[in-house]
């Protein structure tokens, strides 16, 4: 109870922060909603896509049994970027999309086909394997390949100077564009994809003995797996289409918990669902914070912060002998 | 106590199981009943823990396993498990849970429960941790325990489940001699309470002292099956392990009735 107390009181001190700090006057009159309403979207975007990947984090460090897998293991965090650029290029291009939806709503829609492409590849093939190594090798070569294409589509992307910066943007990770109609999309199924995991607690908790022994405890390993690869699918795609690709949440939030929150997973997903948001809503804070001509990207400080705090973790860890 | 005091009988018949496209086991028949502990014996590589998997459910087999009168199979893992519960050799849990959340996984196969336990569930895994004598370790982390009290950790998960058919896999091997005696003890109280226990054993004296009928494996066939007497016995032993029985020979230990008072 006290750890809940301390998340929303974080929580509300990065809230009034976000919607305070930033580069617009807030004493023009004028301006002043829109810079408020501005703020206020980002603020709830960065807290959906924190959520989203703290919770998959939580989720794929459980199914694995793996403290070192991040929700992209999957390549549906891949799928999803890769599916946004290939969104944002043939917009950009041919004006391809727009007759169908808005404008704003091209990317997310993009993501979410991106993701569940890559999803359908993982799942026809473990279907045809059902084993967690080969889930994890094909997610791996799926992120490989998504990559690959990633990279043949933002070079392409070069020759026009505003599409080759708009995709780099989107591959470096923002919530700053972000408006009503993307948080209406994403927040629904943000909020499904959580619930839908903390459901699955109990029986992730057992997959943590391995499948084996989660079996003779009655799990339905199989069906378990296969749900919760759709549900980490949701989540990442609807932070990519918030936020683009934004790492070390997933793996990150988790470690920070575990000794505060346990292990339990039904425990475990609402503190992270809680502390993912505060994390990647501090770090939209800083990336307004830094000076520097153009914003620093928010995947930029989520690695710069993520990662040497990863790395103090570990070593805590290892002296704790939490994993020995 | 079980659930509802429900017994269950074990009964497999013909069961062959291929791993790999190699016959690990071939043609094995089994019975156990409530109240009675059957030992599963042989060399190692003959099958022995293939088997228990197998009448788990945890294995694909070719013949039948029926717990209660119905096929093991054909139930799914939960109503599975609410028949029949196994306790590996070890655990691969490496997260840092509790004793307590450790032995409150067992209680899965009763519901999801999203409102949290029940009064039924603490009950059991008071019960369970009682049982197994675990109870003073209910806070401790479990992957910080000794190997002896991970084994007694594992045995209350199984018995929170209420399962009346219980399955263990070497439950001794790595114990020193009192942690491997508190648990054989623990096995013949548990046949006490009309469980149908099966039990893989390396130490055929252990065996002879604890279990009331075995079943000599080699090579994934029957030696020898009967009481456990007539199977730990001279000729079957030569025949799977090819070494001499020789009665009488080994030293023996037995629970100090005063240090236990002393505990």
């Amino acid at each position: 109870m006290r750890l809940y107390l301390l998340l929303f009181l974080l929580l509300l001190v990065a809230g009034v922060l976000a919607v305070l700090v930033g580069s617009g006057d807030l004493t023009n009159p004028e301006l002043r909603d829109t810079f408020l309403k501005l703020r206020g979207y980002r603020l709830v975007a960065a807290f959906l896509a924190g959520s989203a990947l703290a919770v998959g984090g939580v989720v794929v460090q459980g199914l694995f049994r793996n403290p070192l897998a991040s929700p992209s293991v999957l390549g549906t965090t891949a799928g999803a970027s890769f599916g946004g650029q290939v969104a944002l290029f043939s917009y950009g291009i041919a004006g391809l999309g727009g007759g169908f939806v808005v404008p704003e709503m091209i990317v997310p829609i993009g993501c979410f086909i991106g993701a569940l492409g890559a999803l359908a590849i993982l799942l026809l093939f473990v279907r045809v394997t059902q084993d967690l190594l080969a889930l994890l090798l094909t997610g791996f070569v799926l992120s490989a390949l998504f990559l690959s294409l990633s990279g043949l589509l933002t070079s392409i992307a070069q020759e026009t100077w505003e599409l080759g910066r708009a995709i780099v943007s989107f591959s470096l990770g923002s919530v700053s564009g972000t408006g009503p109609r993307q948080l209406s999309f994403a927040f629904p199924l943000v909020a499904a994809a959580l619930a839908a995991c903390w459901f699955w607690g109990r029986p992730l908790d057992l997959l943590l003995s391995g499948e084996e022994e989660a079996l003779s405890m009655g799990a339905n390993v199989d069906t378990v797996r296969w749900w919760s690869a759709v549900w980490v699918s949701v989540l990442v795609a609807s932070a990519v289409s918030l936020g683009g690709n934004v790492g070390f949440v997933g793996l990150v939030v988790p470690h920070m918990l575990r000794p505060f929150a346990g292990t339990k997973h039904q425990r475990l997903i609402p503190a992270a669902a809680l502390a993912g948001g505060i994390f990647l809503v501090s770090c939209d804070i800083l990336a307004r914070l830094i000076p520097s001509r153009s914003e620093i990207p928010l995947g930029v400080v989520t690695g710069l912060i993520g990662a040497p705090l990863f790395l103090l973790l570990l070593i805590k860890l290892r002296r704790e002998h939490a994993y020995a | 106590m079980l659930d509802g005091d429900v017994q269950m009988a074990l009964r497999a018949q013909s069961v062959t199981v291929a791993l790999g496209g190699r016959t690990v086991l071939r043609d094995i028949d089994v019975e156990a009943n409530p109240g009675e502990v059957l030992a599963l014996l042989g060399p190692n590589g003959a099958g022995k823990s293939t088997l228990l998997k197998a009448l788990a459910g945890l294995l694909p087999y070719e013949g039948n396993v029926e717990i209660g009168g119905v096929e093991v199979a054909s139930l799914p893992p939960r109503k599975r498990a609410k028949r029949v519960s196994y306790v590996p050799q070890r655990s691969l849990l490496r997260s840092a849970l509790s004793v307590e959340e450790v032995v409150a996984l067992g209680r899965y196969v009763h519901g999801m429960g999203f409102g949290g336990m029940s009064k039924r569930d603490r009950d059991a895994i008071d019960e369970a941790l009682a049982t197994a004598h675990a109870d003073v370790l209910r806070d401790r982390v479990f992957t910080r325990l000794s190997v002896g009290e991970q084994q007694r950790v594992l045995l209350a998960r199984a018995l929170a489940s209420d399962a009346p058919i219980l399955l263990m896999d070497e439950p001794t091997a790595a114990l020193d001699v009192g942690e491997g005696l508190s648990v054989l003890r623990l096995i013949r109280t548990l046949a006490a309470r009309k469980h149908t226990v099966v039990v893989v054993l390396h130490d055929l004296a252990d065996a002879r002292t604890t279990t009331d009928r075995a079943i000599l494996l080699k090579e994934g066939r029957v030696v020898e099956k009967g009481d456990t007497e007539d199977v730990v016995a001279l000729e079957p032993i030569r025949a799977a392990y090819g070494v001499r029985l020789i009665e009488n020979a080994r030293i023996g230990f037995e629970p100090d009735t005063e240090a236990l008072r002393a505990d």
